[in-house]
C-alpha cells in the first residue's frame, strides 16, 4: 500500500512551490522538457506524486535531480502551475529528507532559524578573536586550522552519512541490487557531472543558457581551486608568487560571477531566477562574500596593512564559519554533491537495466 | 435608404447564424428589423463550414435557406458592408450612426451574372477559402453569397475598366463614396460572433512557418462541398495526406500564450474551453475517413468534451471508425529536415507517462474561440460591459442570459461566449423574445 500524506502540498509549499495543484495533467511540461526522455519522463510524474502526496515515491526518485531548471516547462504550462519551481522545491525537500540531523528542513522552512544560526557563528568568531587578543599570527593559524577541521568534520559527520542515506533511499530500498562492476563503471559520470554540470547543456541551446553554463562552470572550478589554494597551499601564509596570483584570480572570479548571478536573481531575468528563496540568496551572497573577503584579506597582507585593518580578517573568518557550518552542510551548497551523486546513481540504474535485460 | 430618419424596432448587429435567427424571430412577430453586417454577405462563420456535428448535415444546406429568408423578409432591412459608428441612448430610443462602405457596384442594379469577374485581370486571395485559392478583384464574395452582388476590392483594382465594359446593367460606379446614415431603434441585439484564434500566436506549433500546419477552418474548407481543389491536398507539395494529426486546445485552455516569444499585443491568455473544437475535430476526422479512406487520423487531446445531445455517441462513433485518440497536449511541432515537409509532434502520452515523438504529413490546429468585442466602442454614453474573457457580459447569466449591462441591448450567440450552432440559435431566440417583451413592456 502506498503511503499518502494529505498535507504534502502544504509542506512542499514551505519549500517554495507554487500552486502546482492547478495542474490538469496535459503533459505539456514533460513534452516540452529538453531533458526528459522516454525512459525518464518528468516533471508531470513528480507533479502527480506531489498532488497525491506520495512521499515515498518522491524520496526514492532521482528525477528531481535530473531537472536542471531550464524553465521551459513553467513558461509553457497552460495552467501556470509552475512545474519548474515544484521540481526545485522537491530538490530542497529531498535535501532535507537526506539530512539525518533534520537541520536542513528547519533552515529551509524557518528563515529565523537560518539568521539565528548565522548570528551565533558571528558571536562565536568575535568571541574567539577577542579571546585570542587579536593576535594576527595566532588567529590566522587557528583560522586555517578551523578551515581544515570543519571541512573534514562536516564531510565525515554530515555529508557522507547523507549521501549514504540518499543511496539507501534511491538504490537499496527500491531493491535495485546493482553489481560492483556497475558501480565501478558508473564512477566516471560522478566526476564528469560534479565538475562540469554537463547535463545543463541539454537545455534549449540559447545564448543565455550557454553563458549561464560557462559562468557556472568557471564558478565551480574557481570555488574548488580556491578551497584547495587556501587549505592545502595555505594562501594567506604562502610566499609563492604563483600561489598568491592563483588565489587572486580564483577569488576574483568568484565574486565577479556571483555578482552576475545576484543581478540575474534580482532582475528576475528568466524563469529560474524569478522565484528566489532565502536559501538561494544566502548561498549566492555568502559565496560572493567568501570571494571578496578572501581577496581583500590577501590584498591587505600584500600591502602590509592587515594589522591595522584586522576587522577584515574577522569578517572573512565569520563568513567562512557561516559558510562551512551552515550553508555547506545544511544549505544550498549540498546540491553540488547530491546532483553529481544523483547522476552517478542514475547511471547505475541505467547500466543495471541494460545488464539485467535479457 | 431614404434620407429622413427611419425608426426600427430592433437593430441586429451581425448577420451570422445568431443574427439571422434573432432578426427572423422578431420579423415574424411583425417587428421592423434592421440587420447590419460588416461583410459583403450575410452567413457568418457557418456558411464557410463543411458539415455540422453531430448529424453531419451539410452546413450550407441548413444555413442558405435561412439566409434567403432573412434577405427577402419584408420586415427585415439588410445593410451590408456597413460599419456602426456610434450608438447613443436618447429618451429610451437608441440613436445609431452608420456608414455604408462603398462596394463600387450598385447593388440595386447588379444581377450577379459574374461577367465582370471573368473580365477582371487582377487575382487576389480568396478570404472565404482562407487564402488557399484566388479570386478576382471584382467578384461576388463567394458562391453562396446572399445578396449575390459583386464588389470591387479598391486596394487591388487597377482601374482598367474592363468590368465596366462588360457590365450590361451599368452597375459599376468607381466614384461611389461612403454613405453616412442615421436611424433610431428601440432595441439593439448584439450578434457579432467570435474570432478564431490565430495559429501564429502559438509559435510552438509553427503555423505559417511550416506549410503543412494548417488550422481547422482551412481544413473545413478543404472538405466542404464548395471546396477549392475538389480534393484534400496538403499545402507544401499538393500531396494527398495520409497521416493527419489534430492538435486540440490550440489557443484554448491555455494560460501560457502571453509567455510566447514574439507574442504581440493582441495575444492574451485564454484559460477557458472553446466548447466547439473537440466536436468539429471529430466531425472533420469522420469526414476525412470518408474522403481519404487510407489516411490515419490522430486526435491529440487533453479531455474530450462531448457534452451536447448526441455528441458522446458521435465521439464513440469516430473511435469505432478508426480515429486514433491520444491523451496528451502537443508541446512542440517541428518540420523534418529531409525536405519531405513532414512534421514531428512532441507530446507525453499521459495514459502511459511515455514521452513520444510522432510523424505526420499534415497537422490541423483545432483553434479556439476568441471574443469579437469591437462593438463595445460604439456605445459612447453607456458602457457595454465585458466579462473576464472579453465576451459581452450577461448580467443575469442563469435567468436571463441575453440581458447586457445596457437596458434595451441584448446579446445573442457567441458574442456572449463560446457556443456551438444549436446553442447559438437558442440564444438568438432567447434574445429576440427578450427584445420583443422589452419593446412591448417599456415603450
Amino acid at each position: 500500500m502506498p503511503h499518502i500524506n494529505p498535507d504534502f502540498a502544504d509542506e512542499i509549499k514551505k519549500y517554495g512551490a507554487d500552486d502546482f495543484n492547478l495542474c490538469f495533467n496535459c503533459g505539456n511540461c514533460t513534452a516540452v522538457c529538453s531533458l526528459s526522455t522516454n525512459d525518464e519522463s518528468f516533471p508531470r510524474e513528480m507533479i502527480r506524486y506531489s498532488t497525491l502526496g506520495l512521499e515515498d515515491e518522491i524520496k526514492s526518485s532521482l528525477k528531481p535531480w535530473l531537472c536542471y531548471y531550464c524553465g521551459e516547462c513553467s513558461t509553457d504550462c497552460p495552467r501556470q502551475a509552475n512545474p519548474g519551481e515544484l521540481m526545485m522545491s522537491l530538490r530542497r525537500w529531498l535535501t532535507a529528507q537526506y539530512d539525518w540531523t533534520g537541520l536542513s528542513g528547519l533552515l529551509y522552512k524557518h528563515i529565523g532559524a537560518y539568521i539565528g544560526g548565522m548570528l551565533v557563528l558571528l558571536a562565536g568568531v568575535i568571541g574567539f578573536t577577542n579571546f585570542s587578543g587579536f593576535d594576527r599570527e595566532q588567529v590566522i593559524h587557528y583560522g586555517h586550522l578551523f578551515e581544515m577541521l570543519s571541512i573534514a568534520g562536516v564531510f565525515a559527520a554530515i555529508l557522507l552519512p547523507n549521501i549514504i542515506h540518499m543511496w539507501y533511499l534511491t538504490i537499496v530500498k527500491p531493491k535495485v541490487k546493482p553489481s560492483l562492476k556497475v558501480y565501478a563503471q558508473s564512477t566516471g559520470d560522478l566526476f564528469v557531472h560534479m565538475f562540469t554540470q554537463k547535463r545543463f547543456l541539454g537545455c534549449e541551446d540559447t545564448r543565455e543558457n550557454r553563458t549561464r553554463w560557462i559562468l557556472h562552470f568557471i564558478l565551480v572550478l574557481s570555488y574548488l581551486s580556491l578551497l584547495f589554494t587556501t587549505v592545502f597551499l595555505n594562501w594567506f601564509s604562502t610566499t609563492s608568487k604563483f600561489v598568491i596570483w592563483l588565489g587572486y584570480f580564483e577569488s576574483a572570479a568568484i565574486f565577479i560571477i556571483t555578482t552576475v548571478f545576484m543581478s540575474m536573481r534580482f532582475r528576475k531575468v528568466d524563469t529560474m531566477h524569478k522565484h528566489s528563496q532565502p536559501s538561494d540568496w544566502f548561498f549566492v551572497i555568502w559565496l560572493f562574500l567568501m570571494g571578496i573577503t578572501s581577496f581583500a584579506v590577501r590584498l591587505l597582507i600584500d600591502l602590509n596593512n592587515l594589522d591595522s585593518q584586522f576587522w577584515m580578517y574577522t569578517l572573512h573568518l565569520t563568513v567562512l564559519a557561516q559558510w562551512a557550518l551552515i550553508i555547506v552542510p545544511f544549505g544550498k551548497w549540498t546540491h553540488f554533491l547530491y546532483r553529481s551523486f544523483a547522476m552517478y546513481f542514475q547511471k547505475i540504474l541505467e547500466l543495471n537495466r541494460t545488464v539485467k535485460r535479457p | 435608404m431614404p434620407e429622413n430618419k427611419k425608426t426600427f424596432d430592433a437593430l441586429v448587429v451581425g448577420g451570422g447564424i445568431a443574427g439571422q435567427e434573432a432578426a427572423l424571430s422578431l420579423a415574424n412577430m411583425d417587428y421592423k428589423v434592421l440587420l447590419v453586417e460588416k461583410e459583403l454577405s450575410i452567413g457568418g462563420k457557418m456558411i464557410q463550414l463543411s458539415k455540422v456535428f453531430p448529424t453531419l448535415d451539410c452546413a450550407a444546406c441548413i444555413t442558405t435557406p435561412k439566409m434567403s429568408e432573412t434577405a427577402r423578409h419584408p420586415n427585415i432591412q439588410l445593410l451590408l458592408n456597413t460599419d456602426i459608428m456610434e450608438i447613443t441612448k436618447n429618451n429610451g430610443l437608441f440613436n445609431v450612426n452608420l456608414t455604408i462602405q462603398p462596394t463600387y457596384v450598385n447593388p440595386d442594379l447588379c444581377t450577379g451574372c459574374q461577367l465582370c469577374e471573368w473580365a477582371c485581370p487582377v487575382v487576389i486571395v480568396d478570404k472565404y477559402n482562407n487564402n488557399m485559392v484566388g479570386q478576382k478583384a471584382i467578384s461576388i464574395a463567394f458562391s453562396l453569397a446572399n445578396p449575390k452582388v459583386a464588389a470591387i476590392d479598391m486596394n487591388h483594382c487597377i482601374h482598367c475598366k474592363k468590368c465596366e465594359k462588360v457590365c450590361e446593367p451599368k452597375a459599376i460606379d468607381y466614384e461611389m463614396q461612403p454613405k453616412n446614415i442615421n436611424i433610431e431603434t428601440k432595441t439593439v441585439i448584439i450578434a457579432t460572433g467570435f474570432n478564431l484564434f490565430k495559429g501564429e500566436n502559438k509559435p510552438q506549433y509553427g503555423f505559417k512557418k511550416f506549410p503543412n500546419v494548417i488550422d481547422a477552418m482551412q481544413m473545413d474548407r478543404l472538405i466542404a462541398p464548395t471546396r477549392p481543389y475538389n480534393a484534400v491536398l496538403r499545402p507544401s507539395d499538393g500531396k494527398v495526406p495520409d497521416k493527419i494529426a489534430y492538435v486540440l486546445c490550440t489557443g484554448s485552455r491555455d494560460s501560457s500564450l502571453e509567455n510566447a516569444i514574439g507574442c504581440g499585443a493582441e495575444c492574451s491568455n485564454n484559460p477557458i474551453c472553446s466548447q466547439i473544437c473537440c466536436m468539429y475535430s471529430i466531425k472533420q476526422a469522420q469526414l476525412l475517413m470518408g474522403a481519404l479512406p487510407l489516411a490515419d487520423i490522430t486526435i491529440y487531446y487533453m479531455d474530450i468534451r462531448a457534452f451536447g445531445k448526441g455528441y458522446e455517441e458521435f465521439f464513440q462513433q469516430s473511435k469505432g471508425m478508426g480515429v486514433n485518440f491520444i491523451k496528451g497536449k502537443v508541446a512542440k511541432i517541428n518540420q523534418k529536415d529531409d525536405n519531405s515537409g513532414d512534421l514531428i509532434l512532441r507530446y507525453e502520452d499521459v495514459t502511459t507517462g511515455a514521452l513520444k515523438e510522432a510523424n505526420h504529413d499534415l497537422v490541423v490546429l483545432s483553434v479556439g474561440v476568441l471574443p469579437n468585442n469591437g462593438i463595445t466602442k460604439v456605445f459612447t454614453d453607456e458602457k457595454l460591459e465585458l466579462d473576464n474573457q472579453g465576451f459581452i457580459k450577461s448580467i443575469d447569466e442563469l435567468v436571463s442570459p441575453s440581458l447586457t449591462s445596457i437596458d434595451g441591448v441584448f446579446v445573442a450567440g457567441t458574442a456572449a461566449g463560446p457556443k456551438d450552432i444549436p446553442d447559438s440559435i437558442l440564444s438568438a431566440g432567447s434574445a429576440a423574445s427578450e427584445a420583443a417583451s422589452y419593446i412591448n413592456s417599456t415603450l
